[in-house]
C-alpha cells in the first residue's frame, strides 16, 4: 500500500489532496474520520491524525467540533496553485534531466507534446 | 474454575479461593467416593475370612494426609503462574489459597469424623471391635466418645499437612530443583507430631516420625498446640515464599 | 482510562549479568507502542517488570502513576502476553480462557467470540494444541483482558501470515474500540511498523532510541547513482551498507537529514527508503561505534 519512503502521514495527506483535486472529494463534503482511514490503510490512528492535522494547518480541510472534518471551499485553489508549483519541480524538472542523459532535445519534446495535444483534438 | 464472572477487586481472593475449593473437590469428587465406599465394603469383604479388629477408615483418614499434601503442593504450583500472569497478586493469591487450605481441612475432616462415627456404628452392629494400630500392637477405641476424641482432631492434621504440601509447592516453583529439598526438614516434624498424637505410626515412612518418641509423653493437649503451631509456621513460610516469587522465564 | 508506564533508574540482575541497567523510560498513556531489540537485549525482562511478574533490583516501576508491584488496582488491569501463553496444560481451552475472569474487565463473551473466528478449539485440552493454536489462544486472552495496558511479547510465534494479519487487524480494531496502552514485542518489525505510533529500541539492557515511528522512519536513506556523485554525498555519513555494479553504486546511509536530501537530489540521484527493520540492525550492530 505505501512505500516506505516518504512517511505514511505525508502520502495520506498527499491522497486525500489528489481526491480533492479529481472531484472524488468536494469542497464542504465530509471526510472520512481518523479511524475509519486507520481502520481502511490497517496504520495507527495517530499517523491518520497527524496527516489531517497537515491539512488543516494547509488550510485544505477544517475542523467542526464533535461532528468532523470537511472539505474547505476554496481547497482545490489552494491545492493546484500548490500543485503548478510542484508540477514543474518534481515532474518537469526530472523529466528534463532524463532527457538531456538520453540525447533528447527539448524542441523534440516539445514536438511532441504537441502532436498528442492535437491527436487529442 | 466456575462462576467467576463479575469479579469484583477488593474480595475476589475470598470468591477465588472459594472457587478453587469447590473445584478442588469437584476434581477429586469420584476418589473420595471410591475411597468411602472401600473404606465400608473393605472389611465387609475382609470379614469372610479373619476378624475385623481394625478400623479401615483409619487408613482412609490417613491416605486423606498425603492427598491433601499433594493437593496443596500440586495446586499451588500450578496456580502460581497462572493467576499472576492473569493480573493477581501474590497477596491475594496467598489468601485464597488460605481459605482453600481452611474449607479443604474442615471438608475433608468432616468427612472422616462423620465416617469414624458411621464405622463404629456399623462394627457395633456387625460386632467387630474398631481399633487403630499402636506401635506393634492394635489398641481398640473403648467407647463412642473415644472414637469421636479420635475423630475430632482430623480437620486440624488436614490443616499442617495442607500447609506443609503448600511450602514445599511454592519452594519448588520458586527454585526450580532444589526446592523439593525443603521436605528435608518439615516431613519428620509433621511426621513427628501426628505420631506422638496418636502414639500411632503415620501413613508413610515411619521412621521420619523418630521425634514423635520424645514427643509423646507431652500430653495430648501440647501435642495439639504444637500441631497447630506447625501449621501455622507452614502457613506463614509458604506466604513467605509466595509473597514475591517471580514468575519463571518462557523456555526459549 | 489507558495506564501510563514509567521505569526510573532500573536495574535487573540475573545472578550476575545485569538484564536491565539503570533504564529510564517514559510510556505515555493510550499509545501502541513496538519494544526492538535483539535476543538478549531485555524487551522480556522490561515486561516482565511492567507486570510484576518479578521485582527489580532497584528501582522504581510505575503504571498508572501507581507501583505495580503487589497492586491489585493496577495488575488486574495490566496484560502480558507471553509467547505460548501461562495457561494449565491439562484445561480445556474454554477453562483457560475463563480463567482470565479473575480480571474484573474480563469480556468473555469476546473472547468467545474471538475463539470462534479463530477456530480454537473449546473443548480440546491446551496440551493438545498446535504452537499456532496456542499462540492464537494466549492472543484472544491478550485482547478479551480488555486491560489498560497490554504487552505481547513475540506472541506471534507459530502464527502463519494470515493469523498474524487477522491478529494485527483485531488488535487494532479492539484499540480504536477503547483506548489503551499496547506494547508489541517482535521481531516481525516490517511487519508492525505502520501499527505503531512510538518505537522504543533496546540494547545490552539500556535504552539505545525511543523515537516517534516517522523519526526511524526519515532516519536512513538509499542512494543510488554514479559511483562518484553517491560518495561525494555520502562522505562523512554514516554508512549501513554499500554496493556497487558496474559505475553504479547504491549506498544505504543512516542520519540522513534534509539538507543532504536536497543535495543528492540536485546531484541526481536516486533516493530509496530504508525500512525500519534495516535500520534497527544496523542501530543494534555490536560493533558499530558511537551508538
Amino acid at each position: 500500500m505505501f512505500d516506505d519512503g516518504t512517511p505514511i502521514y505525508r502520502q495520506i495527506a498527499d491522497q486525500i489532496k489528489a481526491e480533492i483535486m479529481n472531484g472524488s472529494l468536494e469542497p464542504g463534503g465530509k471526510v472520512m474520520s481518523t479511524n475509519q482511514y486507520a481502520a481502511f490503510y490497517q496504520i495507527n490512528p495517530a499517523t491518520a491524525q497527524k496527516a489531517f492535522r497537515e491539512l488543516v494547518d494547509e488550510g485544505v480541510l477544517y475542523k467542526q467540533r464533535g461532528v468532523g472534518m470537511f472539505v474547505a471551499e476554496d481547497a482545490r485553489e489552494r491545492l493546484a496553485a500548490d500543485f503548478r508549483e510542484r508540477f514543474f519541480e518534481r515532474v518537469l524538472a526530472p523529466l528534463v534531466q532524463e532527457a538531456r542523459q538520453a540525447g533528447i532535445s527539448l524542441t523534440d519534446i516539445i514536438d511532441y507534446l504537441e502532436a498528442q495535444e492535437g491527436a487529442r483534438k | 474454575m466456575p462462576s467467576l464472572e463479575n469479579l469484583t477487586l477488593p474480595n475476589r481472593q475470598f470468591a477465588l479461593g472459594l472457587g478453587i475449593a469447590g473445584e478442588g473437590l469437584k476434581y477429586f469428587k469420584y476418589w473420595i467416593v471410591a475411597a468411602v465406599v472401600l473404606a465400608f465394603l473393605g472389611p465387609l469383604a475382609l470379614s469372610q475370612t479373619t476378624e475385623i479388629d481394625l478400623s479401615t477408615w483409619f487408613y482412609t483418614a490417613n491416605i486423606g494426609k498425603w492427598f491433601t499434601a499433594f493437593v496443596a503442593g500440586g495446586f499451588l504450583y500450578a496456580l502460581v503462574p497462572n493467576m499472576i500472569a492473569a493480573g493477581l497478586t501474590r497477596r491475594e493469591l496467598s489468601v485464597a489459597m488460605g481459605l482453600f487450605g481452611l474449607l479443604w481441612s474442615v471438608a475433608l475432616g468432616a468427612l472422616v469424623f462423620a465416617g469414624l462415627l458411621a464405622e463404629r456404628a456399623f462394627y457395633d452392629a456387625m460386632g467387630w471391635t474398631q481399633g487403630v494400630q499402636t506401635g506393634d500392637t492394635i489398641s481398640a477405641l473403648g467407647s463412642w466418645s473415644d472414637t469421636a476424641v479420635f475423630a475430632a482432631v482430623y480437620p486440624l492434621m488436614y490443616l499442617a499437612y495442607f500447609a506443609a504440601g503448600a511450602v514445599i509447592g511454592a519452594a519448588a516453583y520458586r527454585w526450580e530443583g532444589s526446592g523439593w529439598l525443603l521436605l528435608v526438614p518439615i516431613l519428620p516434624v509433621v511426621f513427628s507430631l501426628d505420631n506422638a498424637l496418636y502414639d500411632t505410626e503415620p501413613f508413610g515412612p515411619g521412621w521420619m516420625g523418630f521425634l514423635g518418641g520424645f514427643m509423646d509423653e507431652w500430653g495430648r493437649v501440647p501435642i495439639l498446640i504444637g500441631v497447630v503451631a506447625v501449621a501455622a509456621v507452614l502457613g506463614l513460610a509458604a506466604r513467605q515464599i509466595l509473597i514475591d516469587i517471580p514468575l519463571r522465564s518462557k523456555k526459549a | 482510562m489507558s495506564f501510563s508506564a514509567t521505569l526510573r533508574d532500573v536495574t535487573l540482575k540475573y545472578r550476575d549479568s545485569d538484564a536491565l541497567a539503570d533504564v529510564d523510560l517514559e510510556l505515555e498513556a493510550g499509545k501502541i507502542y513496538g519494544l526492538l531489540g535483539r535476543n538478549g537485549a531485555g524487551k522480556t525482562s522490561l515486561l516482565s517488570l511492567l507486570a510484576a511478574f518479578r521485582k527489580p533490583t532497584s528501582g522504581e516501576i510505575l503504571v498508572g502513576g501507581e507501583p505495580v508491584w503487589e497492586n491489585a488496582g493496577i495488575v488486574s488491569r495490566v496484560a502480558l502476553i507471553r509467547e505460548g501463553g501461562d495457561f494449565d496444560d491439562s484445561d480445556t481451552v474454554k477453562s483457560a480462557i475463563e480463567t482470565g475472569q479473575i480480571r474484573p474487565g474480563f469480556d468473555t463473551a469476546y473472547a468467545l467470540k474471538l475463539a470462534e473466528r479463530f477456530e480454537l478449539p473449546l473443548k480440546k485440552k491446551v496440551r493438545e494444541l498446535s504452537r499456532g493454536k496456542r499462540s492464537i489462544l494466549a492472543a484472544v486472552c491478550g485482547l478479551a483482558a480488555r486491560a489498560e495496558l497490554t504487552m505481547f511479547d513475540e506472541v506471534h510465534l507459530g502464527m502463519d501470515a494470515p493469523t498474524r494479519d487477522a491478529f494485527y487487524k483485531e488488535l487494532l480494531a479492539e484499540y480504536m474500540d477503547r483506548p489503551h496502552t499496547v506494547i508489541l514485542s517482535t521481531h516481525l518489525i516490517d511487519e508492525v511498523a505502520n501499527y505503531l505510533e512510538e518505537v522504543v529500541i533496546l540494547d545490552k539492557g539500556r535504552i539505545l532510541r525511543h523515537e516517534e515511528v516517522e523519526v526511524f522512519q526519515n532516519m536512513g536513506a538509499t542512494l543510488t547513482g554514479p559511483a562518484a556523485a553517491v560518495d561525494e554525498i555520502a562522505a562523512g555519513l554514516e554508512i549501513l551498507a554499500e554496493q556497487q555494479l558496474g559505475g553504479t553504486k547504491s549506498t544505504t546511509v543512516a542520519a540522513f537529514e534534509a539538507g543532504t536530501r536536497e543535495r543528492a537530489a540536485a546531484a541526481g540521484l536516486e533516493i530509496g527508503p530504508v525500512g525500519l527493520q534495516d535500520l534497527f540492525i544496523h542501530l543494534t550492530e555490536p560493533n558499530r561505534n558511537g551508538a
